[in-house]
């Protein structure tokens, strides 16, 4: 297993189109940060819209929760260590040196957990470091608490470490990575962010709601008609990211061991 | 005195209304250059990809040392095997892709330029493999094959796509490797080259073993071309 996680690990490291994804996560977290606090405070200043700006600290929570939002990454990241193997036939060599399939996909299982925290940890950090920078533009502004990065790093940590194990099993399931892929972003971007808004009751039990509810920071109902009430307290919110992982890693080991490699 | 090093045992495999392999029941001798023959889809690949657990068989067992191959304790150092010229991620050079295959069973590094010598490839270490010739890819794939120094090699068509200088250096490296004693299993269509290289010939027509036994005793006189059209396809010369 040691010498598997290795292997799993230089591919990860290699590969370049890996290292672009990572940077590409940090963007799209930098985004995320920075471009709500040129909203806010521009609808508060010229549009009257009512929303607080980052003077107050509902703006400030609403502005930072986003850092964690670049889970969409470390699942597609997880989708890649899997798929890769299909895609280029290297899933025969793999399983030549490492005939017990189910050790490969615990080693990959493992190696996308690191990689999905890897992903999200900087995609944090590019979120929170923009998140600053772009605040000094818009002075004065209220404090940012500590409390509230911290709830948004272990949201961030935990997602991606889950993230990347349910990208391990969706990626086994479908194989092909375009549409792999595809649906992935659809489901996270589209399909999940409109269930989470317009649903709670379900969309709450989705990993995009376990993660809101994990990072458990309300803007304030008057102002973005948000709550956190609305969403699982971080205990439960935990458990079901949990529970996907092990779906996900069951769906991976059956699907896996029972293939034929043609 | 040879003893059998891998055998297929009654052998069937079937992909819902083909049925790609049946009843197939062959040996290798240890030893021995063995030739695996058959026209296009007769079941060649699958037989092969079974014995190296790659394909769940039906119906039957492939055994290698007497146990499936998924028995072995060190597969890489004991088989090694080239399936198709894939088997390595394009995105990465000779060198990285090697590395990869190294570190997943524990081979030391310093075999990784020994198996790059030996394949000639030690012009292009640090190339990506998408911009490698198809004789190159067989080279590599060759290269990943030897790295753990097996005694066993199963090839499956190494010469498909290959130039007429690339089929002469194979023939040399799979003679070359036959001369230290290793148990070669070698699918080709290239039946003029086989006809040189291989000491036992099976033969598998629609999934099922037609012929089986020494070169000699399979041509019977005539070439090898000979021999195998009138096994397939009934045809005398």
């Amino acid at each position: 297993m040691k010498h598997l996680l290795q292997s799993e690990i230089r591919k990860l490291i290699y590969l370049r189109s890996n290292w672009l994804l990572l940077l590409w996560s940090g963007v799209f977290a930098a985004l995320g940060t920075v471009a709500p606090i040129v909203v806010l405070n521009s609808e508060r200043q010229n549009m009257g819209m009512g929303f607080s700006g980052t003077n107050t600290p509902e703006g400030i929570n609403a502005v930072f929760a986003n850092a964690a939002g670049g889970y969409l990454f470390a699942l597609i990241m997880g989708i890649l260590i899997m798929t890769n193997e299909y895609r280029h036939g290297t899933a025969v060599g793999t399983f030549l040196v490492t005939p017990k399939r189910s050790t490969v996909l615990y080693a990959k299982l493992i190696s996308a957990s690191i990689a999905g925290f890897v992903v999200q940890l900087f995609s944090y950090l590019m979120a929170v470091l923009s998140g600053f920078v772009a605040l000094n533009f818009y002075e004065p502004h209220a404090p940012v608490p500590m409390e509230l990065l911290w709830k948004v790093f272990r949201a961030s940590a935990l997602s991606g470490l889950v993230l990347g194990v349910v990208g391990v099993g969706l990626g086994a399931l479908v194989k092909n990575q375009v549409a792999a892929v595809t649906g992935a972003v659809i489901w996270t971007l589209i399909v999940e962010g409109l269930i989470v808004a317009f649903v709670e009751s379900i969309g709450k039990y989705l990993p995009a709601g376990a993660i809101t509810g994990l990072v458990d920071v309300d803007f304030g109902e008057n102002d973005f008609n948000f709550t956190i009430d609305n969403y699982l307290t971080p205990g439960p919110a935990i458990l079901v990211l949990l529970a996907y992982a092990a779906v996900f890693s069951v769906l991976a080991m059956r699907t896996t061991l029972r293939r034929d490699l043609d | 005195m040879t003893s059998t090093t891998i055998e297929f045992r009654n052998l069937s495999k079937q992909y819902k209304d083909v049925l790609a392999v049946s009843n197939f029941s062959a040996q290798v001798q240890s030893g021995r250059v063995t030739g695996f023959l058959g026209p296009n889809g007769a079941g060649k690949s699958t037989a092969l990809r079974c014995l190296l657990g790659l394909v769940n068989p039906t119906v039957g067992e492939a055994l290698i040392k007497g146990g499936p191959y998924s028995a072995l304790s060190n597969p890489i150092k004991e088989v090694g095997a080239v399936l198709d010229s894939r088997g390595f991620h394009p995105g990465l050079t000779a060198l990285q892709n090697l590395k990869v295959m190294a570190s997943a069973s524990g081979i030391d590094f310093s075999r990784i330029q020994e198996v790059l010598k030996v394949v000639d490839l030690e012009g292009a270490t640090n190339k990506r493999t998408k911009g490698f010739s198809l004789g190159m890819k067989q080279r590599l794939s060759l290269a990943i094959a030897m790295l753990g120094d097996p005694e066993i090699l199963i090839l499956d068509e190494p010469a498909n796509g290959l130039d007429p200088i690339g089929i002469v250096w194979l023939r040399e490296f799979v003679r070359k490797l036959a001369s230290e004693g290793r148990t070669i299993l070698v699918s080709s269509h290239q039946l003029a080259e086989m006809q040189n290289t291989v000491d036992d010939v099976l033969i598998i027509n629609k999934g099922i073993l037609v012929a089986q036994g020494s070169i000699d005793e399979i041509r019977q006189g005539k070439s090898l071309e000979e021999a195998f059209l009138e096994l397939t396809l009934g045809r005398s010369a």
